[in-house]
């Protein structure tokens, strides 16, 4: 505490309330508030109406929503795979090698994600590598994307693991698929549920390289609701970005809490 | 306590029961263990026999625990070879040395029961089910720990942790278990305990092979048949245990194998007495001490325990030097003098002190028996 | 790992179990990543019939859209992380420091944006500032005005304080973590003594948050200078930075060769913000 005087601690809260109010909570409270508009001319909308969201069930919005847990399920889950067994294999690397490596499955997260689409674009829009126009060419943007976070967490997961336990396992006569298997995973488990709760994540919310890629009939959330704003058509964007949080936010938590019961037992 | 029973059955089994029978020793030839360009084990050459419990003590930072992960196959040996029974390990990965490991903080897989990682080395061994769960009741039994096997390593204490460790690693009968500081994690009283069940289990299982790094000098004395001190990556001496507690073969061994006086002396013309006993002066003093081959003129040094010193002599206690006392310490059990003999501060364990002390700093006399010295060379090095 | 060789050994010695496991992701990533990177540089400095062009190059990096579009996404991602300093400092000293009941969920609801897509702020934004949004309709109701007073959204500010939002919990989280750290009884002692809090943030905590003030920034202004969606969405025509020039070129002009040279430098520049923050995040042991 290092603010005694409870004016003082009063004003500073204020402060945090001001803050957390104009920059956090605002930006949300009024995209809910705009999702359920009916018409928005003064201060507040006119009327209320969830029309908005249940035209998100209907058509065009519902494919995006598909569109994007597909394309997020799918990626996420590449990333997780091939995130996991880099970090996994570079453990075996000598040192220099493997800090070399790992910054180089670090380096897809810096670059800017139109550069990530436009080089898929540049690379696979011929004959033998032709991927341009398939749906495939947006799984592998978001894949690459989101790759260096689940290489990420898992590493860190994997720093935080102590030797201890595998060599243990190893003594006891495991093998290494089956210490992987019944030892390293298990250990690491919580922060593969949460490396793939943030990719999932990060590839609902992805637009950059989507932008780029995406081929007609396979529109993501964010492309839908971009196109849905440019169009002048505010409210249903908004309604359709309150369920992409929406989603966002149950995975999130959903696979938080299965990553803290991981841990609990 | 019973020998948990074993199944002739299996085929690993049989193999174990081999050598449980007999007991597997480990051998180290001429081992070496560098990283890098910084060698830690200078090759080393130890014997561990069937049965035996081998402590393996020494500073921070000596090679024990690089010994004992050569061992286990973690650390591999930059030359020399590790023999386990009649089987070269050197080449063998860790899964396949048949060993059993315990470490500092006991590594319990946490999302398994005590159950199930007890049973984990059997079952990564691929055991069938009614031997497992056989092996599993006997492990925990042999370590007490039967009423647990439901719970998780969470809900254990760690003395608790420490027997399912301990159970784990006996329960893929391993010809050797191996050991790295097992007690240091948990406090004074229960280690105590701890050595008493080590010890225990050791005479249910007298034929397991026991490899113990300590930092501890009183685990070692308590447990091992024989000790091996390391310094700075070497065997500064190795044999049974009150062997080279009566009698080090050098100084280091001397002050880091419980507390010693060590008074430098040098080696009296005519020496050799009888029962090997030599007459060495220190300053005007001449005292009788167990010799080690000296020659005449040797400087030496003449090693006492606190323990032995006496306040007052008998016909036994014919050696005697005098000292200036410095500092009395009253323990409750014992009493800590500190006296100054020739610039040497000599230090006396006494059960029962006279029933005057002399001031400090005045001149005292104390008494030692010529058998409980022994004179122990200078180290060539530090 | 302690499981490598550990001297130069014999041949038969050298079994290091799994050494290739490596390669199936490094060569997916290779094929993913590395190798349209590499086709992106190659066509920056290849014309169409395939010969080494260097003119172009040199005509786009003099060209005023691509100056224009630097010079935007350098300002924009210098005061963005600016902002992002001043509101994740002020943000994490109070969590930390002068905590209130409820704090802890209020810092994990801020952890959470950090997943959030980035637009969604700027959408919200149309709404609170923009020229018919809430604060403009209220403006102009209450001093009965007749055009929308507050104009900032579509402007280089607008894109600013949106960033703001979005990248203010990459600061904050690094300095959380950073101020559990701080010893709560040199802070107590130094009230005791009479210290004012000020005082006590200068000399005591704000030392401590040095390295991931910096480790927090610099990611930010990695972040910020990649930042497409926020731009996208506020749509301003003279707020062109150069990830969305790269989008336009490619996509609205088909203007490849072009979209190709301003990635180069766009990659270019972001790698050395990627070498600053890795350098700044090691020096902070993260
Ligand atoms: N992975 C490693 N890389 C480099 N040096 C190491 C490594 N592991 C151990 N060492 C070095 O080897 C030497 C011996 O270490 P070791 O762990 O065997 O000591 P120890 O006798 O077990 O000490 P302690 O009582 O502290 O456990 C030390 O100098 C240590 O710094
Ligand atoms: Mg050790």
């Amino acid at each position: 505490m290092l603010v005694w005087s409870r004016p003082g601690r009063m004003l500073i809260w204020a402060v945090f309330a001001l803050l957390f109010g104009v920059l956090f909570l605002a930006p949300l409270a009024v995209i809910l508030l705009s999702s359920l508009a009916e018409q928005w001319n003064g201060v507040l909308p006119s009327g209320l109406t969830i029309e908005h969201y249940s035209n998100v069930v209907r058509g065009a919005a519902w494919n995006a929503v598909n569109a994007s847990l597909i394309t997020g399920f799918l990626a996420s889950a590449l990333a997780l795979v091939s995130g996991t067994w880099a970090a996994l294999a570079l453990r075996v690397q000598d040192a220099t090698l493997a800090r070399v490596l790992g910054v180089l499955f670090f380096i897809p997260s810096a670059v800017p994600s139109v550069s990530v689409g436009l080089g898929l674009l540049v690379a696979f829009s011929h004959p033998p590598l032709l991927l341009n126009g398939t749906i495939a060419i947006v799984m592998v943007a978001h894949f690459v994307l989101i790759s260096a976070f689940t290489f990420g967490n898992v590493s860190a997961g994997l720093a935080r693991l102590s030797p201890d336990f595998e060599q243990v396992a190893s003594s006891l006569g495991a093998r290494p698929a089956y210490r992987l298997w019944h030892v390293t995973l298990p250990l690491l488990a919580p922060y593969l549920v949460a490396a793939f709760g943030l990719s999932f994540a990060l590839s609902m919310g992805e637009l950059g390289a989507t932008v780029m890629v995406y081929p007609p009939g396979w529109v993501t959330l964010p492309v839908s609701i971009f196109s849905l704003t440019d169009r002048g058509d505010v409210f249903a964007g908004a309604a359709l970005t309150m369920v992409l949080v929406a989603v966002t936010l149950v995975l999130l938590l959903g696979l938080e809490r299965v990553a803290g019961r991981q841990t609990r037992s | 306590m019973s020998v948990p029973a074993f199944t002739g059955s299996n085929v690993m089994d049989v193999d174990a029961a081999k050598i449980r029978g007999a007991g597997s020793n480990v051998h180290f030839d001429k081992v070496s263990v560098a990283y890098g360009a910084h060698v830690v084990l200078h090759p080393l050459t130890l014997d561990i026999a069937p049965g035996e419990i081998l402590a393996m003590i020494g500073p921070s930072g000596s090679g024990k625990t690089t010994a004992l992960r050569a061992v286990a196959g973690f650390v591999r040996p930059a030359s020399g070879r590790i023999r386990i029974g009649a089987t070269d390990v050197t080449d063998l990965p860790p899964y396949e040395r048949g060993l059993g490991m315990v470490v500092q903080n006991y590594a319990l897989f946490p999302h398994m029961r005590v159950e199930d990682n007890v049973a984990f080395g059997l079952r990564a061994q691929g055991a069938d089910k009614a031997l497992i769960g056989e092996r599993v009741k006997d492990s925990l039994a042999t370590v007490g720990m039967s009423g647990f096997s439901k719970r998780y390593p969470r809900e254990l204490s760690g003395g608790q942790q420490q027997r399912v460790a301990i159970a784990r690693a006996l329960a893929v009968r391993p010809r050797v278990l191996l050991l790295d500081e097992p007690l240091s994690a948990l406090d004074a009283q229960i280690r105590r305990n701890m050595v008493e069940e080590i010890a225990k289990l050791h005479r249910d299982l007298p034929g397991l092979t026991i490899l113990y790094v300590t930092h501890d000098q009183t685990e070692a004395l308590t447990l091992a048949d024989k000790i091996a001190i390391m310094r700075d990556g070497r065997v500064s001496s190795h044999g049974p245990t009150a062997e080279l507690y009566r009698r080090p073969p050098n100084r280091f061994t001397a002050e880091f194998l419980g507390r010693a006086n060590l008074l430098p002396v040098t080696v009296a013309e005519g020496a050799a007495g009888p029962k090997g006993l030599a007459t060495a002066k220190l300053g005007d003093a001449v005292l009788a001490g167990v010799a080690r081959g000296e020659k005449p003129g040797d400087k030496t040094l003449l090693c006492i325990r606190p323990q032995h010193l006496s306040l007052t002599g008998d016909e036994e206690h014919t050696n005697r030097i005098v000292g200036t006392l410095r500092e009395v310490h009253w323990q409750g059990e014992l009493t800590h003098l500190v006296l100054d003999v020739d610039g040497t501060p000599v230090r006396v364990s006494a059960t029962r002190l006279p029933v005057s002390l002399p001031e400090r700093g005045s001149a005292m006399p104390l008494f030692f028996t010529p058998g409980d010295t022994s004179l122990v060379p200078e180290d060539v090095r530090g | 790992m302690a499981e490598a060789a550990v001297l130069p050994a014999s041949p038969a010695l050298r079994r290091v179990p799994g050494r290739f496991w490596i390669v199936p992701p490094a060569a997916l990533l290779a094929l993913l990543f590395f190798y349209p990177l590499v086709l992106i540089v190659q066509q920056a400095f290849l014309d169409d019939s395939g010969m080494a062009n260097v003119a172009e190059f040199a005509r786009v990096l003099h060209a005023r859209f691509f100056l224009n579009a630097l010079l935007n996404t350098i300002t924009i991602s210098v005061a963005a992380t600016a902002g992002c300093l001043i509101v994740g400092l002020v943000l994490g000293l109070i969590l930390a420091f002068v905590p209130f009941p409820g704090s802890g969920v209020i810092a994990r609801l801020i952890d959470t944006f950090i997943a959030l897509p980035t637009f969604l702020v700027t959408l919200a934004f149309t709404f609170l500032y923009g020229s018919a949004g809430m604060l403009n309709a209220g403006l102009m109701e209450v001093f009965s005005l007749r055009a929308p007073p507050v104009d900032f959204l579509y402007s280089t500010w607008g894109v600013v304080l949106a960033e703001v939002t979005v990248y203010s919990p990459f600061v904050l989280r690094p300095l959380l973590a950073a101020f559990s750290l701080v010893d709560r009884g040199q802070i107590e002692a130094a009230s005791v003594l009479g210290a004012r809090p000020f005082r006590i943030v200068r000399q005591v905590i704000l030392p401590a948050a040095v390295p991931a003030l910096i480790a927090g920034g610099s990611l930010c202004l990695l972040l910020t200078v990649n930042e497409f969606g926020i731009v996208l969405f506020i749509g301003a025509k003279g707020v062109i930075t150069l990830p969305l020039l790269i989008y336009s070129k490619a996509i609205q002009e088909s203007a490849y060769q072009v979209a190709c040279i301003i990635a180069v430098i766009n990659i270019a520049l972001s790698l050395g913000l990627f070498g600053l923050y890795r350098f700044a995040a090691g020096r902070m042991g993260m």
